[in-house]
């Protein structure tokens, strides 16, 4: 049976940080996929094309919602996060106005981010399917389908709200 | 990599969060209320003359805000705008930023404690220099 820690030193996920206000701790955890990593790294050098619905980048938009979950502030259920489907060891989503993360709860407040990619895109291509059955099949490769994933589908099976 | 770190730059994290608060506030708002008074977005959108489609993108933040529509929503939801500046002030029990770079962990770093007027009953701790050189360079002088 794997745990965290053996998943972080396989690299098969690490532990994703944000500066965080002097005033709070992280009382959640965030973890990414090597290859959410590398998506991650270029979304924060910029290289990424120039388009957005908000005020806000999408640096700045995936930013604000790390640091919001990580110090344990409320998220809006189904405009911050939802889940896919609503089915045992559901697929979940982490929203920004032009972002979308995909991944799974490996225990209350601990989100494993798979995938990440543009809200028109993933709209324009209905992507959703994709991704649910993709990070359904890592799960099963990473053998923690039934140990390090969240049963319940509802908003407090997940978060600590 | 056992650990990453998603750093955007002191400006642009400044600017997110702040945006990234307004619309969570107005969204927490508009929840609570719907929740006490059943008041919805429809609702708010006719109180203010406008689609209730404008109202979703602007909460959601696919659509930009302005001083004037964020003062309009808070009318709609009868609820009172607080805004304030300030500098920023340490308080207390909060986290302190780390002193040496080289540091490996977040640990506090302290000297060693120093008994005052030669008794064991008092003691003071202070924190360690950021840099040792400048405080033997203090204390020689």
């Amino acid at each position: 049976m794997a745990t965290i820690e053996e998943l972080v030193e396989a690299n098969a996920i690490s532990r994703i940080q944000v500066e965080m206000h002097p005033r709070d701790q992280a009382l959640r955890l965030l973890y990414g996929t090597p290859g959410f990593i590398a998506w991650l790294g270029e979304l924060a050098k910029g290289s990424q094309p120039e388009r957005r619905l908000g005020e806000a980048t999408p640096a700045e938009q995936v930013d604000d919602l790390f640091n919001t979950f990580l110090a344990g502030q409320p998220l809006v259920y189904m405009k911050q996060f939802r889940s896919i489907r609503a089915e045992k060891n559901a697929v979940w989503e982490l929203k920004t106005p032009d972002i979308r993360i995909f991944g799974w709860f490996l225990q209350k407040d601990c989100f494993v981010c798979v995938f990440g990619n543009w809200a028109d895109v993933i709209k324009d291509h209905d992507l959703y399917r994709g991704y649910r059955i993709a990070i359904r099949r890592l799960r099963r490769e990473l053998g923690v389908d039934e140990t390090l994933c969240v049963q319940g589908v509802t908003p407090g099976d997940v978060l600590s709200l | 990599m056992t650990s990453y770190h998603f750093d955007i730059g002191s400006r642009a994290r400044h600017a997110g969060r702040f945006i990234g608060r307004v619309r969570g506030e107005l969204l927490r708002a508009l929840s609570q209320r719907k929740n006490a008074d059943r008041l919805s977005q429809q609702v708010l959108a006719e109180k203010l003359g406008i689609q209730r489609s404008l109202i979703n993108r602007q909460l959601t933040g696919e659509a930009n805000l302005t001083l004037r529509s964020l003062a309009d929503l808070a009318w709609a939801m009868d609820m009172e705008i607080s805004f304030e500046l300030k500098k920023p002030m340490a308080e207390a029990g909060q986290n302190q930023p780390i002193l040496n770079q080289a540091m490996a962990t977040s640990t506090v770093q302290y000297s060693q404690i120093r008994y005052i007027n030669g008794g064991g009953k008092r003691v003071s701790v202070f924190a360690a220099p950021a840099n040792p050189e400048t405080a033997q360079a203090k204390k020689s002088a």
